[in-house]
Formats: C-alpha cells, structure tokens, sequence
C-alpha cells in the first residue's frame, strides 16, 4: 500500500530534524559563563561611547564616583551581581535606565553598555557580541569571580 | 474599627512615655529620631524564627518599578501608612495583614518631570487630635498633601482642597514649573504645626551658582497656613547675612534641610539640620563661612526664631551636609543630667550639645586645616574637631588605610595613589592635572560615612548606634568649568576628561512624571562627548577595594562618657574579595561591607540592621540578611533571610500582641518592597 507521506515530506522532516540537532548542539557550545568571552572589542567599544553619553553624568567617567550612585566598576558591582545573569543586568539598564530617562536605550545600545561594563571590570572579549535578547542573555551566567 | 482606633490615637513624644508606645507615629519612632521601643517579645532566643507576615511590593505604585524604596512606614492604631513607588504614592495597609486600605498618587506632569528628587521618598506625617486624623507627604513636585488617615481622601479645610503648593509663599519667586525644588524628607507634624524643607539637585557640578534657597517653613496642620519661615541663608538685615562675603547671600541658593528635622516639644524646640550652598566641592562664589550651612540651627518650635546654631563645616568643600535626623536623648555626664542633641556626620564625627544652651557637651576645638590650590577658592583657616567622642570612622585617608593583603597589592595601592593627592579630614580638594595629581582622594566626605539612614539610639542605656562606610572613596577633582557646562568657574572633573555638569543618585527627573515625558519625547539629549579612548580608571586594585577592611562599621557610643562601648565590622564580605584567586588560601576575617550606611532600630534587648549589599556572611552564607545584635556588647543573636539589600531603616509596632518588624527592601534585579516580620504562632 503507497504510504500516505510521500518521499518528499519524509525527507523534509528528516532535514528538520536534523537541523534541530544542528542547532541544539550549537547552543550548548555557545558560551555560558563571562569568562569564556561573551562580547567582543569593538562592541565594548560602541558601549563606551554610548556609556560616555548617557551613564556617566551620574556614574562617573570613573564608574564609581557618583554620590547616591551604585559604582559599575568593583567589589560592590561585582558581588552585587555575581551569580546573576548578564540578562538580568542587560533588563536593568534596558527597561531603568538612564534613571532620568528610563526606557530610552535601545536593545542595542544596552547591550552595548554591559558589553562595556564587562570589559571595564576584566571580564575577557571574545569573537561573538552580545546578543539583544533577553532570554539569551539570561543563559550567561554572571560569574562575577573565576572558580 | 479605625474611627474607634484613631480616637485613641497615640502621642508623638519623646522618652520613656515614646519608648513603650505600641504605635510608630513619626519617621524616626518619635520627634527626637531615637529610632527606639522598649519591646522585648522578639529577642535574642526567637530572633532567627522570624517569618514573614506580609509583602508589599510597589512597582505599579508608578509607572515603572522602584529600586530606591527609603521609606520608613508609619504605624498608628492598627493602620501602616507609608510612601512608595516612582510617582512617590501614598497608601494605607492593614498592619497585620499587609492588605490595601487605599492609596493616593498625584499626576503633576511636567512639574513633576522637573523634580529634582523623584522617586519614593522616605514617607508621611501622621496627626490627629482625637477626632480628624490626617496624613500629611510632600509630592516630588514639592506640594504638601495632607489626606484624611481613614479614606484617603483630600483632607478638608487645608490649603486649596487638601493640597499648599510649597513654591507658593517661601519668600522667593519659584517657577511652579520648571522651578527645581523638592524633598524627599517625611515632613513632621508637632504641635499641631508640620515642618517642611527643601532639597535640590546635586551640587557636585552644578550648571549655576544660582539657585533657590532651601528655607525652612512650618505650616497650620489644620489650615495649612504658613506659621513660620527660617531663612537658611539669611536675608539683608538678619543675623548671618554678612558672613556670605561680597553679596554671595542674594544668588547662593540650597543650604537647605533636605534630612529630618528632630523637635522637642516640652522644651518648645526644633532642631534642623542645614546642607551646604552650591558647588558642593567649590566655594569660590560663595566667600565666606556662609551660615547657615552645615550647621545645627536650634528654632522655637512656635515661631521659627532661632534659639542657637553651631557650624560643624566652616565654608564646606566635601559636601558633609548634615546628612542625619539629630537624634535627641537624656543622657548622665559627671553626675549631670543633660538634654542632649547628638548628631552623627558623613565625616563620622558624633556632635553633641546640650539642646537647651547649645553649648558642646565635650568641647570643640576649632584646629587650622590646609589650603588648597584652586583659583578663586576661599578657605577657612581652621575647622572644629569634637574632643568627644573620637571620630567612629575614618575621614580622611593615610597610607596606613589601604590595601595590606598581600605585598604585592599593598605596593599596587601606592603606586595607584602616586596619581592622586591623599590627607586627613578637611584636606582641601585640588586642581587637577594631567600630570597629577587627578583629585583628592577621600573616605567621610560625600557618601559618608554616615549618610541620611543617621543613628538609633537607646534611653535607657545612653547607647547611641550609627553605621558608616569605612572604605567609601570619594575622588574630588576640580576643573575649569566651560561657560556653556556651569558659571560656577569651577566644577568636578577630570583633568583630560570632559568636563559636564554631573548628576547624583537622589532621584532627579526619576520619577513617574519624568518618565512619562521622556516617553512622549523620546530624543535623547547627549550628556558628553564620546570617549574615544578609555575612561576608565578604577579605583581599585586587582578588583579589591583600595581601602583595607573593616570596609563598613557598625558603632555603639556610651553617651554618658562620650566612648566608644563596642565597634563591628558591619555587613557581608564582598564576593570581591571572598571569591578572590589572589586571596586563595588567606583566611580573611569578616570585613563588613563596601556600600553606604544604613538605618537600625534599637529594642529592649536588640540593635536591628540589613545588610546594605549582597555578600557573604561571617558564618559562610552568601546573601543578604536582617542582623540582630545584643545592644550591650554588640554580640549577633540572631539573623533572618531578606530577598534583597535594606534600602530604608527599620521599624517595629505591637498589634494584637504581636510585635512586628517592617524593613524596605531592594536593588539590582528586585525592586522596592515593603516586608513585614512577626514571630511564627504557637
């Protein structure tokens, strides 16, 4: 009796799965921890800049010179948010920030800034940017200290 | 059941009668800010048992969540009231229960958008006198509201249908909207009469040497008509006006009381504590001692006629303000009972008078501090320095202060202040140059310290207790100041960095107002140039705090002898430096945290404080957590799970039997919520 699926659809499917496969093995090879390299240079770099115009009139060139203001830079930043996420940080300057402005920073430019951040706190670039959505973001773990 | 209750309402008073009432009916437990009961149902043996009676979360208190909840809630005849949320609503909840009782928000638009501090604010004033009850709270657009305790509704027969606009009728001519005015404070109500200042946006690098004046006024509570005024810079003609040299009284503004007010109302007496005028780090246009900056001014509780004053900064540059609620208590000293203000200080220096005279409890001893080399400065030749007691933190910074762990970090520490000048408290900021030094580096100027959480303290043992950051740098550098930045000549800055005029953390255009214009207009307006280069300079070392631990304190203070009783590293370890690869193998003993100070509550037995930041505890735990402490030798007794930092200072009441502890909670991922705890039943 001929099959009701044709070849075709059983080789459509057979292509699906596989590239479910493909892309499973993907994301577990995509880096989970900050000291793997999450970000790159040149995305630091654009956050730097975008820090410069919207974060350090409050947080200081310096990122922790400001009065009231929770330093970005050091033991206070770094236990604040060990353990997190890099998309929990990412959450908190995109929907926040900057306090007098909040909801202004795109997805980008504040990806951008923790990209920056974490450059300015020794966390080590790598070869992909940071992603813009929070749900990915939420998959790197923010290990603030090397275990 | 609430008219009932509020016909019963309690007093707000001082002492002893104040320290067994059940109720919370001020912001500081009572008008002397001692931030004590005499309850003793949770103690030492129960304290780990707490668990939560109830949650109240704010975020939809505004139009996005809060991560700055200072509140510290108002408790009377089984009803909380207290403020919370980006638009800085007022609600009421069932104190046993956590439930709504109703909630009051003012939509003060573009008004609101230009309040220089936004957000939640530190909470109400109660009043009643036996019949009417009322809750009176400042807007961030700077109008006092007073409401109706039980409906919420506007309470009738004060200003115009509830509400005195506060740029109304202050002696000056305030835009009502754009004018940039506000409070955060909790106004306080004595005598029928509710006491109101001023605060302003941060003075750091301020765009003008021109601003409002921070006057203090004190309004009907029944009418809200104004009973009196009290010039904090005083005018033409009124005592002080000449030490503001060259006329700098008619433009210098601030100088204003943007902490609590304390009040003795037996002796008739308030007392407020003054901030300094613009800039906060450069003087230059303001020549001169400029009273009443920083400065305690005893007022007549009736008329606002000044009774004394005492200068604590002469001609500031550290922004020392006086950050805390004077705390007034009894204490014995050499056999002498005195009435007694005491005042802890960003620059951790205790002042204390007796609040009758003025006159120092222990002397104050003017000594000659540096000059500095800014053009355009004037400095004060000499500085007082309390005799008694001895400064509970540090204030300025040494080489012996920083970083010992290791050799090797120790001669990084040197190496990285090589860049920056260092000295003793009153050491006078510098110039700063590419070559060096970048700034004067210092512990006990604007953060503090102790900062607006202030002290608690304890009528019967005389023991006052004050938090401090021990290891809170402040860098103070000052550059020239582009006419188009500021007029000020010079502002803080970098030498090599851009120079913009800075803004703080107190919540400027971060309210729900602020945020619903920005989302109407949404161009976004450059606040410096892009780096180009790194900006970064930290100033830490290896990612470890420059400053050698204890990194926070927690300090109790026998008043009667004006000495230190017991000293605590205060707060978790920082992650920094527990989970350090560069510390492997060293046993570090606990080193109290690196964040600002908080508020406590002293009880029967205890001394109460949260942590201020996430770290780990002394026995190994990592998180944060509400401390309980034999208030006698400092002992922890007992600690209990809070989901996130202490952001407001905690207060207890008694209802149905039961003792209560309600804590604001919040910061990086959770936002401000108010957590109730009470013993389990039995």
């Amino acid at each position: 009796m001929r099959s009701r699926y044709p070849l075709n659809r059983f080789a459509a499917l057979l292509i699906l799965v596989f590239g479910v496969l493909v892309a499973v093995l993907k994301a577990q090879e995509s880096p989970h921890s900050l000291w793997d390299g999450v970000y790159t240079q040149e995305q630091a770099k654009r956050g730097e800049a975008a820090y410069g115009e919207r974060c350090a009139r409050c947080h200081g060139t310096d990122l922790m010179s400001g009065d009231s203001v929770p330093p970005l830079a050091g033991a206070d930043f770094l236990s604040t948010w060990n353990t997190k996420t890099v998309g929990d940080l990412f959450d908190r300057i995109r929907t926040s920030m900057p306090a007098d402005q909040p909801g202004t920073l795109n997805r980008q430019q504040s990806a951008d800034i923790v990209a920056y951040l974490l450059s300015a706190n020794k966390f080590p670039a790598g070869k992909t940017e940071l992603a813009t959505q929070s749900d990915s973001l939420k998959q790197i773990q923010f290990d603030a200290f090397k275990q | 059941m609430l008219g009932a209750a509020l016909a019963s309402a309690s007093a707000v008073v001082l002492g002893q009668s104040a320290a067994t009432n059940p109720d919370w009916p001020t912001y500081g437990g009572d008008l002397g800010n001692t931030r004590y009961r005499a309850f003793d149902q949770i103690n030492a043996s129960n304290f780990k048992d707490l668990d939560v009676a109830w949650r109240f979360k704010t975020d939809n208190l505004g139009n996005r969540a809060e991560y700055k909840l200072e509140g510290t809630p108002l408790v009377v005849n089984g009803v909380l009231y207290a403020t919370g949320g980006t638009r800085r609503d007022v609600f009421a909840l069932d104190a046993a229960s956590g439930e709504l009782l109703w909630v009051h928000g003012e939509h003060e638009g573009e008004r609101g958008a230009n309040a220089p501090r936004g957000l939640s604010g530190r909470g109400v004033a109660y009043w009643t006198d036996g019949k009417d009850a009322r809750i009176l709270y400042t807007t961030p657009g700077y109008k006092l509201v007073a409401l109706d305790a039980k409906t919420g509704q506007y309470a009738k027969g004060f200003g115009v249908n509830g509400v005195v606009d506060l740029k109304l009728n202050d002696d000056q001519k305030i835009d009502l909207v754009k004018g940039s005015i506000g409070t955060q404070a909790a106004p306080v109500v004595a005598a029928n009469e509710v006491i109101v200042g001023a605060a302003f946006v941060d003075g750091g690098s301020t765009s003008s040497k021109t601003t409002y004046k921070g006057y203090v006024r004190a309004f009907d509570v029944r009418t809200g008509k104004r009973l009196w005024i009290f010039h904090t810079v005083p005018q033409k003609g009124e005592f002080g006006y000449d030490t503001w040299l060259n006329g700098s009284a008619e433009y210098s503004g601030n100088t204003g009381m943007w902490t609590q007010v304390s009040v003795d109302p037996e002796l008739g007496l308030a007392y407020l504590p003054i901030e300094l005028p613009p800039g906060d780090d450069y003087g230059g246009n303001r020549p001169g001692n400029t009273l009443f900056s920083e400065s305690l001014v005893c007022v007549d509780l009736k008329t606002g006629k000044r009774k004394w004053h005492y200068q604590f900064v002469h001609h500031g540059l550290w922004d020392m303000d006086i950050a805390t609620p004077p705390i007034l208590g009894d204490i014995q000293v050499n056999g002498k009972t005195i009435k007694a203000v005491a005042v802890p200080t960003k620059q951790s220096m205790l002042y204390v008078f007796d609040r009758v005279t003025g006159e120092p409890v222990w002397p104050i001893e003017e000594k000659p501090v540096a000059k500095g080399d800014v053009p355009g400065e004037w400095y004060s030749p000499t500085q007082p320095f309390p005799t008694k007691p001895a400064a509970y933190d540090r204030n300025g910074i040494s080489e012996d202060d920083l970083i010992d762990f290791t050799p090797k970090l120790r001669s990084d520490a040197l190496d990285l202040i090589k860049s920056y000048a260092i000295g003793p408290v009153f050491s006078p900021p510098v110039l700063s140059k590419v070559g060096g030094p970048l700034a004067l580096l210092t512990l006990g100027t604007n953060n503090g310290g102790t900062n607006w959480p202030g002290g608690s303290f304890d009528p019967e043992t005389h023991l006052l207790f004050v938090s401090s950051c021990s290891s809170c740098v402040v860098s103070i550098g000052m550059v020239a100041a582009p006419k188009e930045v500021s007029d000020m000549g010079y502002v803080k800055g970098t030498a090599g960095q851009p120079v913009v005029a800075r803004m703080a953390g107190t919540g400027a255009g971060a309210g729900a107002d602020a945020i619903a214009a920005a989302a109407k207009n949404p161009k976004t307006v450059p606040t410096q140039p892009p780096g180009g280069g790194t900006l970064f300079r930290a100033l830490t070392v290896s990612g470890l705090p420059l400053i050698k631990p204890p990194y926070g304190r927690l300090t109790a203070i026998d008043m009667d002898h004006g000495e230190i009783k017991w000293q605590i590293p205060f707060g978790p370890t920082p992650d920094a430096v527990h989970n350090s690869p560069l510390l492997k193998g060293m046993k570090i003993p606990p080193t109290g945290e690196t964040g600002l100070s908080v508020g406590s509550l002293a009880t029967k037995t205890l001394l109460i404080a949260g942590d201020g930041t996430v770290g780990t505890s002394a026995a190994g735990v990592r998180g944060t957590v509400l401390h309980a402490y034999d208030k006698l030798t400092g002992k922890e007794v007992g600690t209990v799970p809070l989901p996130a930092p202490q952001t407001g200072s905690p207060m207890t009441y008694m209802l149905n039997g039961k003792q209560y502890i309600v804590v604001a909670v919040g910061g990086a991922t959770y936002s401000g919520e108010y957590i109730a705890f009470t013993l389990p039943a039995q």
